[in-house]
């Protein structure tokens, strides 16, 4: 049986990872932690593998712009093995620390397939601090990401102080067009938060969590779902356990929605390469 | 050349620093900013010409969608502008990684004259401020003239061509490195030599000191390397192995013990032996789990078949009151270094902090370093960045107030890390050096920073403390070496491996060699940021991010060639060897050499007189205050005091799920905003083990009998285990000791033999509390000198010296945490009880404080009777028996109830009259029943389909069915004795008086 192969990026001060390796895992793809310098003295062949995650983490430690130096070191040395590994139509995650370093390559939004084009920013959240909450998130069930398939509402955390994605209107309004906005910051029924603090954690335009590029194969976003990979992360889940029990049933037994984002490229990989 | 890049935010987006230095501007000093923008800085000084400039400008330095930049003065208008740099040699991130930027990015190798320095700007509008408003906002808000300077420009002095003219802030030694040779004519004249030096020499080491030197085959063996009299160096040396932060002095030392109430006359030889480690290593024997204690930087103890964890705590108390945000950025990041020196070294998986600061509000005359509020905003913020760029959680955090800390506040920060067990098939937990393996040096460079840390952290804090040893931590560069060490760990590279902290080389090396026993060190081979320091200097430095390996020759090819991989600096500055000595060599001259076992010379103990008077000899007496009429307003006053209102502002700005194992969260409840009894936090994402940890600080209780304080802050650090689901039979202990300096001096510190009197009972029951609860220590620290001198109105200084304080950390190891319990109540029509008995217990508790009265009635704990309930509590937990658990503490049963109705989100009746009490200390009346303290208690809900198992297990046990849960309505609703009415507060009236005092902070 062949296994999808995803790489998670290390070193730098990048720091998510064992748990982004670990989800991965859990989603049936095999996991290789690959430091940067990996890629860049050519050790590693980024072409050997399916799925390239940006995990969250303080790069550089985020001075000079959250992502920046990541992103302008990774285009220097590996740019052109991006573009390809973007062509053949393999999957690309930003996690956080990872979709400022996707905005700051331009490999997002990547409208009319430019994917160097710096259009979109992700700068200080508007409460002016790092903030570490649980976010219910709307997914846009038509949006092309690969990675949000039958996903519609998801809870994860949020971990950043500069989460907060701004963009000029043209662009924001494309983005919508294109329903490249894959995920929106909302209430726990699923209606956008419009800009309301804290179910809106950072001020971000229209409620912007993540986007994908117009493929919906590179996909980048605040949130962390590698944090929801067991159901003792959900920060409700004693009491819904509690309640479970109550009616005879045992919690735990369905994958995470966290689990479920990378199974989907998963799937996507097996479905379109294998 | 010397070139500056300005970049600031387009002026149509929001500029969040700006917005909060308004916000701060006007709350802390009622200056009106009407507009605030912000202007980043970059200096450059280098030969880079104008097209490489503009693409480091461009490419690097610009986000074209957001920031605008240039090589000139941006022009952005404003009344007044405030430059804030760096003062030359402090650490400054930014800079260090723009320089890594520019040398990926264009090629460019910087020399020593080059380099990148970060400063910044602050435009302000507002008519009516004027140059002394402005110049408070520089030095009292946006600098610290310890680590910062600053520059006020009103706009007609501003030259829009130069700006503020920035200079880079590089530090020029011009000096040639040196050694000296000290005199030792004379005990008085070597006791001079260390005042005049700050060696902090003790007065009853320099005989022995002396001694040494003028022992003939000693004098002998140094001639031969051209040495005679002690080099400075050498001095040095021994002044750090010897100061109360390396050596432990106080708890190693003697104690003459006396209690007239009780006509005891004892001598206690060593309080470290004989109630920490003689009880631990007997735990150590019976417990199995227990897998390394007292020897290494922290204490290691089994997590699976195939783990180990690793546990430590320190405090950063000194640097952190002189400059709040440094200290506690080198504070976090330096016992993170802890964890990853331990054994072969382990991975971080969770860290803790808590601050003991005096009042935020305070203003009265007196003028601490710091002012107590902008004291805690540093301090967050430095464990904030320390903490979160390391890329461990910070799960578990505690913040008191009270006054006596605004002499010195305390800053501990724990740490935790995992380990395989076994690596390469040798026990993780073992490691040592020997002969021939090469001394290396790893992570960041040596400067001047941190000279005479250690023994300033021995003093208390005068005008004449040096300001030099206050560094800023760089988490980057530390994390960068972290996860390049644990590679070399896995591949077998690694005999042995120590962190650089307290008494830099001088520590690590002078430590790792008695192993060995002996080395060579070559001074000259290590890494500096500046040239020109002494070689006792570099031997002593504390920069941080540095630990010491040892690595065997053969295999340092790949050693280095995974450093390089990681862009982690790594130098060989020496070889351990057997020849006895320790050597040291600056290219080929010889500036120190003396025998490994020096330290071992029979310096003398240090002696303490310590003369216990009880509380009642003392006049303490219970308070008289007669009950209560308006209880509604009474327990929301009590919510809204400093000590029980929320803190979320603080534990939101730390990360404490990175690394994916978070199941128990520092925050509970319906709304995420209740700070839970313990974290618990998956550290081994493929297991259902989950590690429990708690920390507890009851230091308020040391008014009375610092041996209650002991008692009861480890009965809570146990208590809020159990309440998660901790395992009785696995509980690790970290004592951290905050003590005012116990040394008697009749004119400086009068009291000084009550307070080592404080220290012994406290070490008492440390030893009891221990034992009856089967708790090794793990790992533990103490900080000796909790006092200030702080200026008064009339020019006097006046002594403020901190509460005897123990921050007590406890972990434990569940087998499933899918049992794991939080305390919110969760489902209407559960039974309430309340577990435990309650007595008359209010001496020094945040009732009798809301009144200013201390009282006498301290809580005292009943170890044999508590741990019956504790260990049903598991049996009960690990049967699922209980929808919630909450451990009864500061505050009282009025105070938890209110947190636990404000976690469920349910209303909760309970009637006073059905709980367990105990009327052996007192009367109890209904404010006495709602807010004493007494320890051992819990508050649980259980299903009515579990009501049943649940009161069999507790048969014969104080357990008491107290109320019920409730969805008809939201509120607290508590009856009284008779079953009167004395509390009905709903949800939004709770929650209003909890957020009250910190509530708009974020």
């Amino acid at each position: 049986m062949k296994k999808v192969n995803a790489l998670i990026l290390t070193g730098f001060g990048l720091n998510c990872d064992n748990e982004t390796a670990h989800v991965f895992e859990l989603a049936g793809a095999r996991s290789h932690k690959i430091h940067i310098n990996a890629l860049v003295s050519g050790k590693i062949k980024l072409a050997d593998f399916h799925i390239l995650a940006f995990g969250g983490g303080f790069s550089w430690g985020d001075d000079h712009g959250a992502g920046v130096i990541q992103a302008l070191k990774l285009k220097d040395h590996i740019g052109r093995d991006l573009l390809n590994f973007v062509s053949q139509g393999k999957l690309i995650i930003g996690i956080c620390n990872g979709f400022q370093a996707l905005v700051n390559l331009g490999l997002l939004p990547g409208f009319d397939s430019d994917y160097t084009k710096r259009s979109v920013s992700i700068t200080f959240n508007d409460c002016g601090n790092f903030r570490d909450q649980w976010v219910h998130l709307a997914a846009n069930t038509q949006s092309p990401c690969v990675f949000t398939k039958n996903i519609d509402i998801a809870d994860y955390p949020v971990r950043h102080g500069e989460g907060k994605v701004i963009a000029g209107q043209k662009v924001i309004d494309t983005l919508l067009a294109n329903n490249q906005v894959v995920f929106r910051y909302a209430d726990i029924q699923g209606i956008p938060a419009k800009g309301a603090f804290p179910l809106n954690p950072n001020g971000s335009m229209e409620d912007i969590a993540g986007i994908c590029d117009p493929t919906g194969r590179i996909f980048g976003l605040m949130p962390h779902p590698e944090a929801y990979n067991h159901f003792t992360n959900h920060p409700d889940w004693t009491r819904k356990a509690q309640l479970l029990k109550r009616k005879g049933k045992t919690p735990g037994q369905e994958m995470t929605i966290g689990v479920k984002l990378f199974k989907n490229g998963v799937d996507y990989i097996k479905d379109s390469f294998f | 050349m010397i070139f500056c890049i300005e970049i600031a935010l387009k002026k149509e987006l929001r500029d969040a620093e700006g917005t909060s230095l308004i916000k701060k501007a006007d709350s802390y000093f009622g200056i009106n900013i009407q507009e605030a923008r912000c202007i980043n800085i970059v200096t450059i000084e280098s030969d880079l010409d104008h097209s490489q400039l503009e693409v480091v400008k461009d490419e690097i330095l610009t986000n074209p969608v957001t920031q605008v930049s240039s090589l000139k003065p941006l022009d952005i208008g404003f009344h007044w502008c405030i430059w804030i740099g760096f003062r030359p040699g402090v650490k400054d991130n930014p800079g260090a990684t723009a320089m890594e930027a520019v040398t990926d990015h264009l090629g460019k190798t910087f020399g020593p004259d080059e380099g990148i320095y970060t400063s910044k700007r602050y435009c302000l509008k507002g008519d009516t401020l004027v140059r002394k408003d402005v110049e408070k906002l520089a030095s009292e808000l946006l600098s610290n003239s310890i680590i910062q300077q600053f520059k006020v420009f009103s706009i007609d002095e501003w030259d829009k061509d130069i700006g503020a003219d920035v200079k880079p802030a590089k530090v020029i030694l011009d000096h040639a490195p040196c050694f000296e040779v000290i005199s030792i004519e004379s005990d008085e004249q070597l006791a001079k030599i260390s005042d005049e030096r700050n060696l902090a020499l003790n007065p009853r080491d320099i005989p022995v000191i002396r001694e040494y030197f003028l022992d003939s085959k000693v004098i002998e063996s140094r001639e031969k390397m051209g040495l005679a009299e002690p080099t400075d160096l050498e001095l040095e040396f021994i002044s750090q192995a010897r100061s109360d932060h390396c050596n432990h002095n106080t708890f190693q030392g003697i104690f003459r013990y006396k209690d007239a109430s009780k006509n005891e006359e004892v001598v206690e030889n060593s309080l470290f032996k004989t109630y920490i480690q003689d009880p631990t290593l007997k735990l150590k024997e019976k417990k199995e789990w227990v897998v390394s204690v007292l020897w290494d930087n922290a204490g290691v103890g089994r997590f699976d078949d195939e783990n180990n964890y690793v546990v430590t705590g320190e405090t950063h108390n000194s640097p952190s009151n002189m400059e709040a945000y440094g200290g506690a950025i080198t504070g976090i990041v330096g016992v993170y270094r802890d964890p990853m020196g331990t054994g072969l070294g382990s991975k971080l998986f969770m860290g803790s902090f808590g601050y003991c600061v005096g009042d935020v509000n305070y203003n009265g005359p007196l003028k601490p370093p710091l002012h107590p509020r902008r004291l805690l905003d540093g301090v967050i913020e430095g464990v904030k960045d320390g903490g979160n760029k390391s890329g461990v959680p910070t799960t578990f955090g505690q913040t008191l107030f009270n006054p006596g800390y605004m002499g010195k506040s305390l800053v501990f920060v724990t740490a935790l890390g995992i380990m395989p067990n076994q690596i390469k098939g040798r026990p993780s937990h073992e490691k040592k050096t020997s002969p021939g393996e090469l001394i290396i040096m790893s992570g960041g460079r040596v400067g001047k920073d941190g000279i005479h840390g250690v023994t300033a952290s021995s003093e208390s804090y005068s005008e004449n403390t040096p300001a030099g040893h206050v560094q800023i931590g760089d988490p980057y560069t530390q994390k960068k070496m972290h996860d390049f060490l644990l590679i070399c760990r896995d591949e077998g590279l690694i005999p042995f491996i120590t962190d650089n902290g307290g008494g830099g080389l001088s520590s690590s090396i002078g430590e790792s060699a008695m192993i060995s026993n002996g080395c060579v060190v070559w001074l000259d081979k290590v890494p500096l940021k500046y040239e020109g320091l002494d070689m006792w200097e570099i031997w002593i430095s504390e920069s941080q991010e540095r630990m010491t390996i040892a690595v065997k020759p053969e295999n340092l090819d790949r050693f280095m060639e995974l450093s390089a991989e990681h862009e982690v600096e790594s130098t060989v500055i020496g070889e351990y060897t057997d020849t006895g000595k320790l050597h040291i060599k600056y290219k080929d001259e010889t500036c120190a050499y003396v025998d490994m076992d020096l330290l071992d010379k029979g310096f003398p103990s240090w002696e303490f007189d310590a003369i216990w008077l009880s509380p009642e000899t003392r006049g303490l007496t219970e308070p008289v205050i007669s009950s209560p009429s308006d209880f509604n307003k009474l327990l929301l006053s009590m919510l809204e005091r400093p000590n029980l209102s929320s803190k979320e502002w603080i534990l939101r700005q730390y990360d404490h799920e990175v690394q994916g194992g978070s199941v128990i969260k520092p925050m509970v409840g319906v709304k995420y905003n209740i700070p839970s009894d313990a974290s618990v936090t998956r550290p081994v994402l493929a297991s259902p083990k989950g590690l429990a940890f708690s920390q507890s600080l009851l230091p308020w209780y040391s008014k009375i009998d610092a041996y209650h304080m002991m008692t009861c802050t480890i009965d809570e650090a146990v208590r809020r285990l159990m309440a998660v689901g901790g395992n009785f039979n696995h509980i690790g202990g970290l004592d951290n000791f905050c003590w005012p300096n116990i040394g008697f001096d009749p004119n400086k510190n009068p009291d000084g033999t009550f307070k080592a009197a404080q220290l012994v009972r406290a070490c008492r029951a440390l030893k009891e509390a221990c034992e009856k609860y089967e708790i090794p220590l793990l790992s533990g620290k103490d900080s000796m000198y909790v006092d200030g001198h702080l200026v008064g109105e009339f020019g006097e200084r006046v002594k403020v010296s901190a509460l005897e304080t123990v921050q007590f950390s406890g972990t434990s190891v569940i087998d499933d945490i899918s049992k794991c319990v939080t305390m919110d109540p969760k489902v209407s029509g559960d039974f309430v009880y309340v577990l435990g008995v309650t007595a008359n217990e209010l001496g020094a508790s945040e009732y009798y404080d809301a009144f200013d009265k201390t009282g006498l009635n301290v809580p005292h704990v009943d170890f044999d009777k508590f741990k019956v309930v504790y260990k049903a509590l598991q049996t009960a937990i690990e049967n699922e028996l209980v929808a919630s658990c909450h451990a009864v503490a500061r505050g009282g049963l009025g105070t938890h109830l209110s947190y636990m109705t404000m976690a469920g989100g349910l209303g909760m009746e309970v009637n006073l009259s059905d709980l367990p009490i105990d009327t052996s200390r007192g009367e109890l009346l209904n404010e006495t029943l709602l807010f004493s303290e007494s320890a051992g208690r819990f508050i649980v809900s259980v299903s009515s389909e579990n009501k049943n198992f649940f009161e069999k297990l507790f048969k014969g046990m104080p357990a008491g069915c107290v109320g019920f849960v409730t969805d008809l309505h939201d509120h607290l609703k508590v009856s009284g004795l008779h079953r009167e009415v004395l509390i009905d507060l709903s949800m939004e009236e709770l929650e209003k008086a909890f957020n009250k005092t910190f509530g708009d902070m974020i």
